[in-house]
């Protein structure tokens, strides 16, 4: 009832918007402010996007985002399109479920901020980049990820606290591809940030890799449920860890 | 010198030993062989005050930087015949521990009283050991309480950082709308003063072509 009063607001608003372009095309268009009716039509077509949101009809309100990004980009203000990308990828990720479409919204979000020159949106943008893709087993471009925002957020004063995290990820993509890989990661990591090799992160890494030496999951669980009484594990760490852990499994089944 | 040190020492050690000996013995006798051993230890008493005595005096000989050590040392003799005397006083009036026994009633209702004394020292501990599990499962709650504080805290800080980042960006465009408003003021200023000039320009312009009509019906006037 609301749902359709509000879709037909939007169509109307569409049609516009349209109308709107297609005037700023033409001759008496370009004399008489052009620019303005370029804006303004971007402006109704983010009003039709939000309008469309409340009547919960995704894919057109994605098209109306997708179009408004298209002319801001034409006019070279690339902040408010990455913010538009940003609410695109969102959408793909809670309601449309298309992880891949949201991977490369985000990334195109982060690039425009690059742009910008702010580097600390890009960095949340990547971040989410960087998660989806470890949970898609596309490993090495999460590990590039995270590895890029720890080293980024080493030299700043604000960031140096999360830092470790960052890393603590990265040696976790590590350790899903290949267990030597994560020994000299976490050494690497060590050298270039002191401050890594006290945090509880770093024992549990050492802790986890020696369990995985020597083949031993009970040593690996123990571990896994000593952090998780002081911190619980989120949903990322514990996938992440549990596909660590079938490694182990198949690795003493494959000696068996 | 440090060699008649020496010797007192061991001489001390033995009577000393001795002494302690015939303390412990007194107590338990009675009698006539009390008061000879009463006076034996007297004797010993004093024989162990004269090596003190001797012992002081071959300290004073003996350089200074090497005299702190034996200083020492001697206090602690001295220490140590001052309690073989208290204890001495001590033993004479003490009664033995056979009389103790017959008067404070026999073993039979002092095993009991060991059993309730154990009894509480058992509950004491298990107090104790409940104490120090709370307090360690307070201090982990703490530590995690702890580490969440630093997560929240880690979380705050980023979103800090792109907020100035923001501001920053808003700051810098402000300034450039700034500029660019001051510009065009300056070119509408420019404008402004162009079109007084056409104006100007106009008027002087009208007023010749004017005077040139006026003069040319006049000289047209005139030459009739």
């Amino acid at each position: 009832m609301d749902n359709s009063g509000k879709e037909k607001e939007a169509l109307a608003l569409i049609a516009e918007a349209e109308k709107k372009l297609k005037s700023s095309q033409s001759f008496f268009g370009s004399l008489f402010g052009s620019s303005s009716k370029q804006e303004e039509a971007c402006d109704l077509y983010v009003r039709a996007a939000n309008m469309f949101k409340m009547a919960k009809n995704w894919c057109e309100a994605i098209n109306c985002l997708n179009q408004a990004i298209e002319i801001y980009t034409d006019m070279g203000r690339f902040t408010i399109a990455a913010k538009h990308h940003i609410t695109i990828a969102e959408i793909y990720e809670t309601e449309l479920v298309d992880i891949d479409k949201a991977i490369a919204h985000y990334e195109q979000a982060a690039d425009y901020y690059k742009g910008e020159e702010s580097t600390s949106s890009a960095n949340k943008c990547l971040l989410k980049v960087a998660t989806y893709a470890a949970q898609l087993e596309q490993y090495p471009k999460a590990i590039e990820i995270y590895e890029q925002v720890g080293t980024h957020a080493m030299d700043s004063t604000l960031l140096k606290y999360s830092a470790k995290d960052h890393f603590f990820k990265a040696a976790l993509c590590h350790f899903c591809v290949d267990m030597l890989n994560a020994k000299l990661a976490v050494q690497k990591y060590e050298e270039m940030f002191p401050a890594f090799s006290d945090s509880r992160e770093c024992k549990l890494l050492k802790k986890l890799l020696d369990a995985y030496e020597e083949q031993n999951m009970d040593a690996y669980t123990d571990a896994v449920k000593e952090y998780d009484t002081i911190s619980r594990l989120d949903q990322w760490l514990t996938t992440m860890l549990l596909r660590i852990k079938k490694t182990i499994q198949e690795d003493e089944s494959d000696l068996r | 010198m440090s060699s008649d040190f020496e010797t007192y020492e061991q001489d001390f050690g033995t009577i000393t030993a001795d002494i302690t000996n015939k303390i412990g013995r007194i107590p338990k006798i009675s009698g006539e062989e009390k008061t000879q051993l009463v006076l034996n230890v007297d004797k010993q008493l004093e024989e162990v005050r004269e090596l003190l005595e001797q012992m002081d005096l071959e300290v004073r000989e003996i350089p200074v930087q090497s005299r702190a050590m034996y200083n020492s040392r001697l206090k602690s003799y001295k220490q140590e015949m001052e309690k073989l005397e208290k204890d001495f006083k001590r033993s004479r009036i003490a009664y033995s521990d056979e009389v103790r026994n017959e008067l404070l009633g026999d073993d039979a209702s002092s095993s009991e009283s060991q059993l309730i004394k154990l009894r509480e020292e058992r509950a004491h501990l298990l107090d104790n050991t409940e104490k120090i599990e709370r307090s360690s499962r307070r201090l982990e709650a703490g530590y995690q309480i702890a580490v969440e504080t630093e997560q929240v805290g880690q979380e705050i800080l980023s979103n800090l950082h792109s907020d100035r980042e923001k501001i920053q960006r808003a700051r810098d465009r402000l300034r450039e709308t700034d500029a660019n408003l001051g510009k065009s003021s300056r070119i509408l200023t420019g404008m402004l003063r162009r079109i007084i000039q056409n104006r100007v320009l106009v008027f002087i312009l009208g007023a010749i072509i004017l005077l040139t009509i006026i003069l040319a019906i006049y000289f047209n006037v005139r030459g009739r």
